[in-house]
């Protein structure tokens, strides 16, 4: 164990400074920190958004609001862990705040898929742009 | 907050498999093949919060997402007609115009969200330098074996629990109003017209124009009237 352990503290110490930036990222993809975390969770971010502005179904739509809602998730939980090791072990806010997430996350696809399934039995489309009644 | 060793790999692997399943999902034409890749991508994150720790909000993620939400998901796929989407009579996404400008705008928020982090991580680090380096040091074991060489396990659910009864005990009360309600307004919008009959909730005045639509409905009032007479 401590032949891992040692290459993060001299990491952390600066005590080994990777010189060329080729060894900089090499670095940064062996030992995955906090900022690797916030960029998978800004992409998912992006991907939920993407699903939301352009597809037409509007069940995927919802999954794509999933998407983001995890997205929001991991930032939380990688920031609870970071505030964990830098010196508050009861740090645990951002978890709690995700239990609440996941619980309004759930309630929204009740309701959405509700208010789904009553447009698919007026209208018979599930397709956003077809889904215009209120259009001037 | 550094991992390494095989919780480097398996970090790489699942962020991967989460980032490539999340694209699958938007990009699907078929809406189930969507919700089993959502399902993957959901399965990803919550190895992601294990390997941070956060052993607890990982089986929520499972139990509560993959269990629940998905299952509903899938349910209403299949109540809903979505046979036009899958063959490729209906287009997938909006009006070209549509994409285009809305890849600008996520081309614009990505380049915005990257640099953001750089720069707030480092402040961030060059904040907490003096801070991390000795809690590292400290708090390296709370999943180290022992001497018996048996794991120790986490105490990340006990820590869950005690701060959300303590510092969140109204929130988690209010949440189950919440959910209470959700599932009170799902019955409501789901319901037939002729559920809604039954239950005397329909305005009089579209009385007429319901039955214009749906004929059947006039035997149903029919037969509903003579129940409440005998009553």
């Amino acid at each position: 164990m401590s032949q891992l352990i040692t290459p993060v503290l001299a990491l952390l110490l600066q005590a080994e400074q990777p010189t060329t930036r080729g060894g900089v990222i090499w670095q940064g993809i062996q030992h995955p920190d906090l900022s690797k975390f916030l960029v998978i969770a800004a992409l998912l971010f992006i991907i939920g958004v993407a699903g939301v502005l352009t597809r037409r179904n509007i069940i995927v739509i919802f999954m794509s609001i999933e998407l983001i809602l995890n997205a929001a998730n991991l930032n939380f939980i990688a920031f609870s862990r970071y505030l964990q090791d830098a010196g508050y072990p009861n740090a645990v806010a951002g978890q709690v705040f995700t239990v609440f997430i996941i619980v309004v996350a759930a309630a929204e696809a009740a309701i959405g898929l509700g208010i789904v399934i009553a447009l698919y039995r007026n209208r018979e489309t599930i397709f956003v742009d077809k889904i215009d009644l209120l259009k001037w | 907050m550094v991992l390494s060793g095989w919780a480097a790999v398996f970090f790489w692997v699942f962020a991967v498999a989460a980032l490539v399943a999340a694209l699958l999902t938007i990009l699907a034409r078929n809406a189930v093949h969507s919700a089993l890749f959502l399902i993957s991508t959901l399965v990803s994150v919550a190895a992601l919060f294990i390997l941070l720790g956060a052993e607890f909000i990982a089986g929520v993620q499972i139990l509560v997402y993959v269990g629940g939400v998905m299952v509903l998901f899938l349910f209403v796929i299949m109540l809903v007609n979505v046979s036009a989407e899958e063959r490729g009579h209906e287009l997938l996404f909006n009006r070209p115009a549509q994409v285009a400008a809305s890849a600008i705008i996520l081309a614009l928020l990505s380049l915005g969200l990257i640099y953001a982090i750089r720069q707030g991580y480092d402040g961030l680090l060059k904040r907490d330098q003096d801070r991390i380096t000795p809690a590292v040091a400290a708090a390296q074991p709370p999943t180290q074996p022992n001497a018996t060489r048996v794991m120790r396990i986490s105490q990340d659910t006990q820590r869950v629990g005690g701060s959300l009864y303590r510092y969140g005990s109204i929130p988690f009360e209010v949440a189950s109003v919440l959910l209470l309600v959700a599932i009170v307004g799902s019955v409501m919008l789901a319901r037939t017209t002729k559920q809604e009959l039954a239950a005397d909730d329909v305005d009089l005045e579209l009385l007429p124009e319901l039955i214009a639509t749906e004929p059947e409905l006039a035997q149903e009032i029919e037969k509903l009237a003579e129940t409440q007479t005998k009553l």
